[in-house]
């Protein structure tokens, strides 16, 4: 068991500006498909980064273009502050990715295919591949064949190929894939170490709970383009709001709220009333229900304020974007 | 997986520095990723078996059967080894079956990175992309030329072991290597064997009556009409005649080949070897995989290179000397039989006359530009290619 954590020269040595990744104006075409649509983005050093998007937005195909897998069509960006694909080979030094399904040369063993590929890294890269099988609870498996291996423990491998090169940022695209539940923990686990250690991790992934769980900022790509990025807190805070009221006559408190601003979307239910606030609605608005409702006669048993998950607000914006457009 | 404190950290720091020293962005590979290339491709077990079958196997079984066959029965079977055997063997089998396993070698070292999945992996590393694609020649051939020189080492070694004791030339005994003064005199000492046994025509010749009696003897039974006319004088005189004529045929018939003849046969089979896996690599890694690529190499061996290298089209001449397996095949040493089953060779001396013909150095500038050509095909592929 072991882990690594990166000491200060090193963090002095990577300090080359504040973010781990940034880009600005990227893009990429396919044809008439621009997967990568002038993306903006700015993933902060030393954090669990999410990056979020429904499927076929665009993920995956901005984090080939920041590893140099296909080029972009235009815009700038740079990993860990060095300029790629500039600077390519000094800034990939640094960075270890999974990009899609891991996938090795079934005929060798999951030691083999890191041999092979600390061979393609620094000399260093060679010592560290006990240590990294160890990390990813591989040891006991390293000498099989890899085509004997299961989803999970290849995603597993491609953590331990991630390691060789002690990197600074990981970006790992969708690495629950394939996990059982306690692999998805120990994951989770994972990566929060990986951070502790002064490390920036880049997460790509559709399980949402995850991610926040996981991760202590996100970025909401759609159709190509990062729709929203920030800390996760700070987000969500700005979402919209939901407030549940039990109370005594919940069509008369319907009534009375449908002549305020409070009112545009407001669901009857049995017990009461659900209440659907704009986003940037302030707590105050809840007092101020409150209060219109014990001046309009309406006893008021109870109100709470719903917290919006990262999923639901996941959804209202991307939705939105749908709405728009 | 584990995220207890750390025990044995990782403690190498990144930098720039650190990359500048193992030289990440040269396009020349490291000894270690040329050492990994080939446990890659060692560890491939149906190729490697493929390799040794057809390079040593095939060969080596092939003698073993004659060696046996021999010990057994040898009035029934000839010597295992000998010069015929050699240049059958040699111009036969490994030439062509070398160089389509020498390709297959190569196809698959130019494309399975791509369709397993690890050359994502390894482009993540920031190495160069030239580097990568540069590691597997090395590699490749790290493989393919060994096990070419193991099998061509077991013929030339049981070819020269295991050859015939006595030179027999038109189904006579004869003493190798004597000169044309010695064969002469030999002709004249055996000159019913020659008058009846070696192969003739133009102006020397008579009709000489020939039986060969119980005892495996030539004579020329008495009373035959005509036979009172020819003197023995005149028969040993026609017997030098014919030998005369026949000593180029003789002089270019061995009992074992050469030592010259092995070492220039050895190094063409090798050239052979190589542009098989260099032109196999690259034409894989430009397409991207390897069963095509594999189906095309042995068309281009079997059907392209034989119809091209005999039939001569006027118009189409200079693309048809373009082609590699004609210029290998102008290559090939002297003394071996004709490549692509164009017959002649074998000390017959029919050599290369019927390809389609070619100058020495034409043919060693055709060979450099396929070798650099599809490297650098395959090089400028790999390092555009989507990962």
């Amino acid at each position: 068991m072991s882990t690594a954590l990166l000491d200060e020269s090193s963090r002095a040595n990577s300090s080359d500006g504040p973010w781990a990744v940034e880009t600005h104006g990227l893009t990429k075409r396919f044809g008439d498909n621009t997967a990568v649509n002038d993306v903006e983005l700015l993933v902060p050093r030393g954090c669990a980064f999410g990056y979020l998007g429904p499927n076929g937005a665009g993920k995956t195909t901005l984090i080939r273009v920041l590893l140099g897998l296909t080029h972009a069509d235009a815009g700038t960006m740079s990993l860990l502050g060095v300029p790629v694909p500039r600077q390519r080979d000094i800034a990939l030094a640094r960075v270890g990715a999974i990009v899609d399904e891991p996938r090795f040369h079934g005929h060798l063993t999951g030691r083999q295919n890191l041999q092979i590929l600390a061979a393609a890294r620094e000399r260093a890269a060679r010592d560290r591949i006990d240590s990294s099988l160890d990390r990813v609870g591989m040891t006991h498996r390293a000498n099989d064949r890899v085509s004997k291996y299961s989803m999970g423990m290849r995603q597993r491998l491609g953590v331990a190929a991630c390691l060789l090169g002690d990197p600074q940022l990981l970006i790992l695209d969708e690495p629950m894939n394939g996990l059982d539940p306690a692999g998805m923990h120990e994951m989770r686990d994972m990566i929060k170490s990986l951070v502790a250690e002064g490390r920036t991790v880049m997460l790509s992934s559709h399980l949402l709970d995850e991610v926040e769980r996981t991760c202590d900022a996100v970025a909401i790509v759609d159709n190509g383009k990062v729709i929203r990025q920030g800390p996760i807190a700070e987000l969500l805070a700005g979402a919209a709001m939901e407030v549940h009221v039990g109370c005594s006559s919940p069509d008369g408190a319907r009534t009375i709220l449908a002549t305020t601003a409070l009112g545009e979307k407001i669901d009857v239910e049995e017990s009461g009333l659900s209440i659907h606030l704009p986003s940037g609605t302030g707590r105050d608005a809840i007092a101020e229900i409150n209060r219109l409702l014990v001046e309009g006669g309406i006893a008021v048993y109870r109100l709470e304020e719903i917290q919006v998950s990262l999923e639901s607000w996941f959804l209202q914006v991307t939705s939105r974007l749908g709405d728009s457009a | 997986m584990t995220t207890a404190p750390a025990t044995a950290a990782p403690t190498d720091r990144m930098s720039a520095n650190r990359v500048s020293r193992d030289r990440r962005g040269s396009w020349i590979p490291t000894g270690s990723m040329i050492g990994t290339r080939i446990m890659e491709l060692r560890k491939r077990r149906g190729l490697m078996a493929a390799l040794i079958v057809v390079n040593i196997g095939v060969p080596t079984i092939f003698l073993l059967v004659r060696l046996i066959a021999h010990a057994v029965a040898p009035k029934s079977y000839g010597p295992a080894g000998g010069y015929d055997i050699f240049t059958a063997l040699v111009a036969g089998v490994m030439y062509v079956f070398g160089f389509i396993i020498a390709a297959t070698l190569g196809c698959t070292a130019g494309s399975v990175d791509l369709t397993e999945g690890m050359f994502r992996h390894l482009v993540i590393t920031g190495r160069s992309r030239l580097a990568l694609y540069f590691a597997r020649i090395p590699a490749g051939l790290a493989i393919i030329v060994p096990m070419v020189a193991v099998g061509f080492t077991i013929v030339c070694a049981v070819c020269v072991f295991a050859a015939p004791t006595k030179l027999v030339y038109d189904g006579i005994n004869v003493p190798p290597g004597l000169s044309l003064t010695s064969l002469e005199s030999w002709a004249a000492q055996h000159s019913k064997e020659v008058d009846c046994g070696f192969n003739y025509n133009g102006p020397v010749g008579i009709s000489i009556p020939c039986y060969v009696n119980q005892h495996g003897k030539v004579v020329i039974p008495p009373g035959t009409p005509g036979f009172t006319h020819i003197s023995t004088t005149k028969l040993k005189a026609e017997a030098v005649a014919i030998a005369k004529q026949d000593y180029a045929n003789y002089s270019s018939t061995f009992l074992y080949p050469s030592d010259l003849l092995m070492i220039k046969t050895g190094l063409w089979i090798e050239l052979e070897a190589i542009i098989g896996f260099v032109v196999g690599l690259g034409l894989a890694s430009l397409m991207g995989q390897r069963t095509v690529s594999v189906v095309l190499m042995i068309v281009l061996e079997l059907i392209l290179t034989p119809l091209f290298s005999h039939a001569a089209i006027p118009h189409l001449i200079n693309a048809q000397r373009g082609l590699v397996g004609l210029a290998t095949a102008h290559l090939e040493p002297g003394g071996l039989p004709q490549v692509f089953g164009g017959g002649g060779g074998g000390g017959g001396g029919g050599g290369v006359a019927h390809l389609v013909p070619e100058s020495t150095t034409v043919a060693v500038v055709v060979i450099i530009a396929w070798l650099v050509g599809w490297t650098a095909l395959g090089a400028w592929r790999m390092s555009r290619r989507d990962a």
